[in-house]
């Protein structure tokens, strides 16, 4: 085991094989309080890359409803069972705990389990019914007495794949150019450690190719400087896809470095599995943080504060930026806001989208005096 | 008296059985001994196999590489070969309670293999599969591709008879009439199968020929080995067959090494049962 940087973690942590960051890392941010589970994004993949014979059950993309869903079943909860001690320092700078690589017992190179094909036969199937016994007379109040919130997710890319350090073959390889992970189609034997080995259980069998097979960040249009397929098709407009820098060569011209690192708004899945993810969320405001810790590091409370208050107190920056999501089919990899115009610039630098700081709002009054009607939103 | 005529009826029963149950199957402990045979079979089940002498090979856990398995699981594999000359046939039979041979998630695939180093040399490589500038050549036997060979679809049906399918792009009605651009669209599909690799499938063999040198390099060879495997009351009897190594002679003995998974117990790829180099030989049968 080599010694590596994760900067997630504030410490060095052991890995597989040594530190070499990819010339650019492929990574997004999903904002949790837009995502309305439309599963919008979940079919743009699966009729783009898994209509396939033995894909039939694989959800590259997949949204589920927290804390009830899972896909497959206990992704989470089974390795965070098993993963002793998750602390972190008091003042959150440092992980404390061990991560899936330190702890990976006698035998194995991670600590990890494998799904049964049963386990992915729940694709949030029922999980908003609520789970508690409603009271009489109950009616919702704020803040909410039951919550729940819908978590989008797709491969994380992540700069210390636990899919790639599982597999006995060097078949799974991160590109150096953008940091995509991806499974060799013509390698793969099917051993499936590397479903055992990614903690978020992203890397699927197939049974009738035998090989093992994952989401590839909509690698062809990547390379074309597109966003995926998943983003673009978003509904709610929650993703932005981008890079991330180095750590400490982050940019604030660069849309995610600003999200991630510098106004820390959004934040990793699991950062104390140690895979460095870089999906990045920016967490549920209504939900319980003492959940939400867990979920997504210490990080929790100042994002969510950070988020309130940037439209309420004139954070003009941190809304404009908002504002970028779902704009474009292009990859942003620099912004600026002047006044109240908010540009996204492409990776050849050139203008991609110009979006306004607030989107103009009329509201139509409900009664309609020239026709003396009550209007109705219903057709 | 009673007690050494008991003694001596169940010495009598003893002797009886080493006849008729065993067919006077003798055991070769310390070599494989390929017999030499004016044909060879591929059918496990052929009766030419049993007057041949088997060698108990001792299973050992693979602990060079992680991942491995902690605990053994296969104790031995039963091996009786001949030849004709031309090609060797060797005959692999193994205990194993369970049949495993439907592939999927968290399912694995009962299987076995025979190593053999790519040429002779006295300084004989590591029997982990090979090393770098010293390879061996393996020859790997799969119950599922047994099972694809005997007659099992190609369909997810076959896997999960329950399963349904909305629809597969190469099923679209206007490629119906066109099988090329189907099939064309298929392999779309099967990146594996696109990208040519040789354990995608469909399998035409149950047997795939591969060469490596040293754990994690595993890689196809061209394909010059043929099998077949049937599921026994024990367990599995499986023959394999591949070309004569032109250093194997009646003058000139090999080395040669065999590995097992068990599917059922989540064996897969180095969490396996194996052995180390052991003696081959070419001799008749005494007459
Ligand atoms: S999320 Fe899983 S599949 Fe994706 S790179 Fe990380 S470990 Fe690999
Ligand atoms: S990035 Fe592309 S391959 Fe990955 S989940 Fe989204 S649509 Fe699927």
């Amino acid at each position: 085991m080599a010694r590596v940087n994760n900067w997630q973690l504030g410490r060095e942590m052991s890995y597989w094989y040594p530190e070499s960051r990819p010339e650019k890392q492929f990574a997004a941010v999903f904002d949790i309080n837009k995502c309305i589970a439309c599963q919008t994004c979940t079919l743009a993949c699966k009729t783009t890359w898994t209509s396939g014979k033995g894909q039939e059950y694989m959800l590259w993309n997949n949204v589920e409803t927290k804390p009830y869903g899972f896909y497959p079943l206990s992704w989470d909860l089974k390795l965070l069972e098993m993963l002793d001690g998750q602390q972190w320092s008091p003042d959150g700078s440092t992980y404390e705990g061990s991560t899936i690589f330190e702890s990976a017992p006698a035998g194995e190179r991670v600590l990890g389990w494998r799904p049964e094909d049963e386990d992915y036969a729940y694709p949030n199937v029922g999980e908003d019914d609520c789970a508690g016994q409603i009271d009489g007379g109950a009616s919702l109040q704020m803040p909410h007495m039951a919550w729940f919130y819908y978590l989008a997710r797709i491969c994380n890319h992540c700069t210390y794949p636990a899919c790639l350090a599982a597999c006995p073959r060097g078949s799974i390889y991160k590109r150096p150019e953008d940091g995509i992970v991806l499974v060799d189609q013509g390698r793969c034997r099917g051993y499936q450690e590397c479903v055992r080995g990614c903690p978020y259980k992203k890397v699927f069998f197939n049974p009738m190719t035998g090989t093992s097979e994952k989401c590839i960040a909509c690698f062809p249009k990547i390379e074309q400087g597109l966003q995926p397929q998943c983003f673009v098709n978003c509904i709610g407009k929650i993703r932005l896809a981008g890079w991330i820098s180095k750590p400490g060569e982050e940019r604030e011209d660069n849309p995610i470095d600003y999200l991630v690192r510098i106004r820390k708004i959004a934040l990793p899945l699991f950062p104390q599995f140690g895979l460095e993810p870089n999906v990045y969320y920016i967490p549920p405001i209504h939900v319980p943080t003492s959940f939400t810790r867990q979920m997504f590091g210490p990080g929790v409370d100042d994002a969510i504060a950070a988020y309130k208050k940037a439209a309420a107190e004139g954070d003009d920056d941190l809304t404009g930026l908002l504002g970028l999501f779902g704009s474009t089919e292009e990859v942003l990899s620099r912004w600026n806001r002047s006044g109240e115009t908010i540009t996204g610039f492409n990776d050849k630098g050139e203008e991609a989208v110009r979006v306004p700081l607030r989107e103009p709002v009329s509201i139509r009054p409900s009664y309609d005096k020239l026709y003396q009607i009550t209007r109705v939103n219903c057709p | 008296m009673r007690k050494a005529s008991i003694i001596f009826a169940a010495l009598a029963l003893a002797a009886a059985f080493a006849a008729s149950g065993c067919r006077g199957r003798t055991v070769s402990p310390s070599e494989v001994v390929a017999v030499p045979e004016q044909e060879i079979t591929l059918d496990p089940l052929d009766d030419a196999w049993y007057p041949l002498p088997y060698h108990p090979a001792k299973l050992i856990l693979q602990d060079l590489v992680e991942p491995r398995l902690m605990e053994p699981s296969t104790a031995e594999v039963e091996v009786t070969a001949m030849t004709d000359g031309k090609d060797v046939a060797f005959r692999l039979e193994w205990i194993d309670g369970s049949q495993n041979d439907l592939p999927g998630p968290q399912a694995f695939i009962d299987g076995c293999a025979i190593q053999l180093p790519s040429k002779q040399d006295a300084n004989v490589p590591a029997p982990q599969m090979g090393e770098e500038g010293k390879s061996v050549e393996i020859a790997y036997w799969r119950a599922d591709w047994q099972a694809i060979v005997d007659g099992r679809a190609d369909e997810i049906s076959s896997i999960y008879p329950n399963a349904a399918v909305d629809h597969y792009p190469f099923k679209a009605e206007s490629l119906q009439k066109d099988p090329k651009k189907q099939q064309e669209m298929a392999r779309r599909y099967a990146p594996a199968r696109a990208l040519g690799n040789d354990r995608s499938g469909p399998r035409k063999q149950p047997v795939e020929d591969m060469v490596a040198g040293g754990p994690g390099t595993l890689s196809p060879a061209s394909p010059v080995s043929s099998g077949k495997g049937v599921r026994t009351d024990k367990g599995w009897s499986v023959v394999i067959v591949r070309p004569l190594p032109a250093f194997l002679t009646d003058k000139q003995s090999a080395n040669i090494a065999f590995a097992i998974w068990q599917g059922e117990n989540n064996e897969t790829g180095a969490r396996k049962m194996r052995t180390g180099w052991i003696p081959l030989v070419i001799r008749r049968l005494p007459e």
